[in-house]
C-alpha cells in the first residue's frame, strides 16, 4: 500500500514517476491509459486479477500500438 | 552548478523541425547533476523525438551522445564526425554549451533543448535553489555566507526592506528573507557588529553592467595562442 513498501517508500516515488511518465506519453502523442500504477498486498489476489482485466480491456479498447503498427 | 530545465518537447519539437537527421548531445556536468541535460536524459529525450516524429509520419533519425562537458573545446572535438553527418545539433547542455557547440562547429545549425535557470544547488532531493548570480564582486564575506544579491528579492545590500514579514519574502512567503539570514547567522556567530557598517553602493560594472565579461589569466596563457 502507499507508504508502505518493502521499499520503505518506494512505491511513492514510484508513483511520481508513473505520473511523469504518463505526462511524458501524452506529450509524445501516445495514449497516457497505456501505463498505469496500482497499489496491491501479495496477500490481494483476487484484486490483482481484477486490476488486470481492467488493464487488459482498457488496452484492448486503445488498440495496438501505433509505433509498431506503422 | 548551474542548474537548467529541460524545454517542453512541444516546444523542442518546434525547434528541430524540418531536421531529417538529428543529434540530441548531452553533458556530463552540471546538467547531469540536476538531471536536466545527462546522459540519461539526451537517451530519453532522443526516444521521445523519435516516437513523436514517427507518429507524425516524419521519421527523423534521432541519435544521442553525452560528453563530459560541452563548455570545453576538447571535448567538442570527438564529435565533429557524428556533427558533420546531421542537419541538427540539440544540446542538451546549459546556455554556454550551446554557444560552444554553435562556436566551435560553425557551419551546423545548434539549438537548446534546455532552458538555463540560475547558479545554484539541491536543498534537497528534488529541489534546487538559487545561491549564486555571478556578479563579479563578491561581498559573502560580509554577510555571514549568505548572499544578498542572489537571495533577495530586491538585491539589497543594507536590508532588510520593510516588506520582510516573519522571516519571509513580500514578494513569495515561501522564499525566506535573505536579510533575516544573515542577521540570525551573524547574531548565532556572535558578529552582529558587522551590520553596523553601511554598505556603500556596489560596483554594478563587475557584472552584467558592463556587458560580457572576459578574464585574462597572463600566467596561464599559452605564448603560440596569443594575439
Amino acid at each position: 500500500m502507499p507508504g508502505d513498501c518493502h521499499y520503505l517508500e518506494g512505491n511513492v516515488h514510484a508513483r511520481r514517476r508513473v505520473e511523469r511518465i504518463k505526462r511524458l506519453l501524452e506529450d509524445i502523442g501516445l495514449q497516457s491509459e497505456r501505463v498505469k500504477m496500482v497499489n496491491l498486498s501479495s496477500a490481494m489476489a483476487t484484486g490483482f486479477v481484477s486490476e488486470a482485466q481492467i488493464m487488459t480491456a482498457q488496452i484492448q479498447q486503445l488498440g495496438p500500438n501505433p509505433l509498431r503498427a506503422s | 552548478m548551474i542548474i537548467a530545465e529541460q524545454k517542453s518537447l512541444e516546444e523542442i519539437k518546434g525547434l528541430v523541425q524540418g531536421a531529417e537527421k538529428l543529434l540530441v548531445v548531452g553533458c556530463g556536468t552540471c546538467v547531469t547533476v540536476c538531471f536536466a541535460g545527462g546522459a540519461r536524459e539526451a537517451s530519453i529525450l532522443a526516444s521521445s523525438l523519435r516516437m513523436a516524429s514517427k507518429l507524425n509520419g516524419h521519421s527523423q533519425q534521432v541519435s544521442d551522445v553525452t560528453v563530459q562537458r560541452q563548455c570545453e573545446w576538447e571535448y567538442l572535438d570527438p564529435l565533429r564526425e557524428q556533427v558533420k553527418d546531421v542537419d541538427v545539433v540539440l544540446s542538451l547542455g546549459c546556455g554556454i554549451g550551446v554557444q560552444a557547440l554553435a562556436e566551435h562547429f560553425p557551419d551546423t545549425w545548434v539549438v537548446p533543448g534546455l532552458n538555463t535557470s540560475f547558479l545554484g544547488l539541491p536543498t534537497e532531493q528534488g529541489i534546487w535553489e538559487e545561491r549564486c548570480a555571478a556578479c563579479g564582486d563578491c561581498i559573502l564575506g560580509l554577510t555571514g555566507g549568505i548572499c544578498p544579491i542572489a537571495r533577495c528579492s530586491k538585491s539589497l545590500l543594507n536590508g532588510p526592506c520593510g516588506g520582510s514579514e516573519d522571516g519571509h519574502c513580500e514578494i513569495n512567503p515561501d522564499i525566506p528573507c535573505a536579510w533575516q539570514l544573515i542577521h540570525d547567522r551573524l547574531n548565532k556567530m556572535g558578529r552582529l557588529e558587522v551590520l553596523m557598517d553601511v554598505q556603500t553602493p556596489k560596483k554594478w560594472r563587475a557584472s552584467r553592467d558592463g556587458g560580457p565579461r572576459r578574464i585574462i589569466r597572463d600566467d596561464l596563457r599559452l605564448a603560440s595562442e596569443e594575439e
